[in-house]
């Protein structure tokens, strides 16, 4: 049972400031991904909740206790790093067993608990070993196993998937996920790859330039993104952004995209605002590759357009097709037995449902 | 057309084997001259060593000796047998400089590790002015801290013993042991020490238990360096120390300066041989890892 606040906390190094007034509150068992560019900050605010970096104002708490002062080896949390860190003179064994030995627990317990996690992880055959003799993947399950042996209350993890190759990284991805399911234990990631937080989180907090931009479930993060930053961020191909001004009639909105000769006007009526904008007001519409398609007559909102392909890209199971859409360049995901060519207009349709509105001076959505 | 293509490839081809057996031979023969200039004096120290006095006198610097005599080496080494004035042989000064040596090399590497261990993974407010501080060092010349040394050799009441050499040589080969170290150290992923705070191990522990075991190529040639300037250290000798508690080095010079009557050439060089033996055995020993060791952390490993 461990729970994790994180209240204003700020960190500065030198006149750089990384972290300005970061709040989080992690519930017991959960898995929070920290998911940002490199330099937001993500990787120091993991430090600083293990104990590594001081922290310049602010608290953290483990259960409600200010561990601010407390050292990283009394505040019950296990650390895997992306360069895994394993001591390259000791062996496997010795490795895993390392940070038990130090706390002088019995050595009936630590070959108990070695025997019991080596085995979870297949690390079992490999425990006389050095470091250097292992294989990146095996690397990184001793890392797991030196953190998990000590059966902390809470797991951090620095990018631990960002040196595997591409498909070790959806193997361990796997693993640590079925880990979480069967610990229980909470659990706090820190990545850039959007793909292993939108699969591993039961909650994600994006995070730039020092500052949480949204928190929430990777379902809310992708569907109703609160900044421009976070629906750029998340999704690959990025989303579609274009530029437009609102546009307001009686009891009909629209939006109105900023370059265009002819009349277009894409109906907003059944987007819900947060706040309504001012007729004339710059705002920036949303939507992702997905919601470009073929027509689907069984929506009940869409938007049908005839554009011209400029870029067409297979990527196995779909294609990924740019279009130029008044002066904005757009993807769509399309189903890859379609047929297309190059500059000869298709008939497609925007989802209206699944729009995003964002307020061009703040970036944040309305 | 083909064939003709055919043929001016073959004698490309066969233009370029030619120039690349040149230029190898051209490279041997420079490296073979280099080796032959410096091992010259080598072999004349070694032949001359073994040749009588009247031999010496007799014949050519260059030509073998006519018959191999080890006498001027047992002169070198443990004397004549008298005890008059002029008779000074290497034996009690040879020990001399092995008391003093091993301790101030092992002093002076472990310090610097633990220098190099402190600046680079317990990052601190200013620790880059003094790592600076120590590189200063590097280049502060010998001659500038005689007087300043023999005042504090005084001052603690070890001057002119060996456990003063210790001190000087430890003292002054920090800056080197602690550069060497530090640039070691920092392309250690610090990730490793973090790694180990969490597993709940201090500042010592982890300098013992994590770096030091993984220090082996660094250590060599800090080793080295240290061995062969402390070892051949004429001036701090000299300034230091008298009679009895001198360095090797400093008896050498004494052996060969105050021999009374006749130049004994061949005990001379004997003597200045067996002063040169511990380094050279240093290096033939641990040669391949100096190289390796001071190139290290230039590559990612």
């Amino acid at each position: 049972m461990a729970t994790l606040k994180v209240i204003n906390l700020t960190k500065s190094f030198g006149n750089t400031k990384v972290l300005k007034q970061i709040n989080l509150k992690v519930n017991d068992g959960e898995f929070i991904v920290l998911l940002g560019p490199s330099g937001c900050g993500k990787s120091t605010l993991l430090n600083m909740i293990a104990g590594l970096e001081t922290v310049d104002d602010g608290e953290i708490l483990i259960d409600e206790y200010v561990v601010n002062r407390v050292e990283p080896k009394d505040r019950n949390i296990a650390m895997v790093f992306q360069s895994y860190a394993l001591y390259p003179a000791m062996t496997v064994r010795n490795n895993v067993i390392f940070g038990l030995k130090q706390r002088k627990i019995s050595k009936e317990h630590i070959e108990k608990s070695l025997n019991h996690f080596s085995k979870m992880l297949k690390i079992d055959q490999l425990l006389d070993r050095k470091p250097a003799q292992l294989s990146g993947g095996q690397r990184q399950r001793v890392a797991m196993g030196r953190a998990l042996v000590r059966e902390p209350q809470i797991f951090l993890f620095d990018e631990p998937l960002s040196n595997l190759d591409a498909k070790l990284r959806v193997e361990m991805r796997h693993e640590i996920n079925k880990l979480h399911e069967s610990l229980g234990t909470t659990m706090i990631y820190v990545t850039h790859d959007q793909v292993e937080a939108m699969s591993l989180a039961t909650r994600i907090a994006v995070m730039n330039e020092g500052i949480i931009q949204q928190i929430g479930t990777p379902q809310e993060i992708y569907d109703k993104p609160n900044s421009i930053f976070v629906a750029d961020f998340i999704g690959s191909p990025a989303i579609n952004l274009i530029q437009g001004k609102f546009y307001k009639d009686g009891t009909i909105s629209c939006f109105i995209p900023e370059q265009q000769k002819e009349n277009v006007k894409i109906s907003l009526n059944d987007y819900s605002f947060i706040s309504e904008p001012k007729e004339g007001q710059e705002i920036i519409l949303g939507f992702r590759p997905e919601h470009l398609n073929l027509p689907d007559t069984s929506l009940n909102s869409q938007m049908a357009v005839s554009l011209k392909p400029s870029l067409i890209e297979l990527t196995g199971y779909e294609k990924e097709v740019s279009f130029e859409f008044y002066g904005n360049e757009i993807t769509g995901r399309l189903p890859r037995h379609i047929n297309i060519e190059l500059g000869k207009p298709i008939s497609l349709s925007i989802d209206l449902s699944e729009i995003s509105i964002f307020d061009k001076s703040s970036t944040m959505r309305i | 057309m083909q064939t003709l293509d055919f043929q001016k490839m073959e004698n490309i081809e066969r233009s370029s084997a030619r120039k690349r057996i040149f230029y190898r031979w051209l490279l041997f023969i420079i490296l073979g001259i280099f080796a032959l200039y410096y091992l010259a004096p080598l072999y004349v120290m070694i032949i001359t060593s073994l040749k009588t006095m009247e031999e010496i006198r007799q014949g050519n610097l260059m030509t073998l000796p006519r018959e191999i005599i080890f006498d001027s080496w047992i002169t070198a080494w443990s004397g004549r047998g008298g005890i008059d004035a002029g008779n000074v042989f290497l034996r009690p000064f040879f020990w001399n400089s092995l008391k003093m040596v091993v301790p101030a090399v092992a002093i002076s590497t472990f310090f610097g590790a633990l220098n190099g261990y402190a600046l680079t993974k317990w990052r601190f407010k200013g620790d880059n002015i003094i790592f600076l501080l120590f590189l200063f060092g590097c280049f502060i010349p010998y001659q500038a801290i005689l007087l300043p040394m023999s005042r504090t050799l005084g001052f603690l009441g070890i001057s002119n013993s060996i456990s003063g050499l210790v001190l000087v040589h430890t003292v002054y080969g920090l800056s080197f042991t602690t550069l060497f170290f530090r640039n070691y150290y920092i392309s250690i992923p610090d990730e490793m020490i973090k790694a180990a705070r969490i597993d709940g191990a201090g500042f010592f522990k982890i300098f013992f238990k994590v770096l030091i075991p993984i220090s082996a190529p660094i250590a060599v040639v800090t080793v080295i360096w240290q061995f062969t300037n402390i070892w051949n250290d004429f001036l701090f000798g000299s300034s230091f120390s008298f009679g009895e508690a001198a360095p090797i080095q400093v008896a050498l010079n004494n052996m060969v300066l105050t021999s009374t009557s006749v130049k004994e050439y061949n005990v001379d060089m004997a003597a200045a041989f067996i002063a040169g033996i511990p380094t050279l055995l240093v290096y033939i020993l641990a040669g391949k890892y100096f190289i390796r060791g001071l190139t290290a952390g230039s590559v990612k490993g």
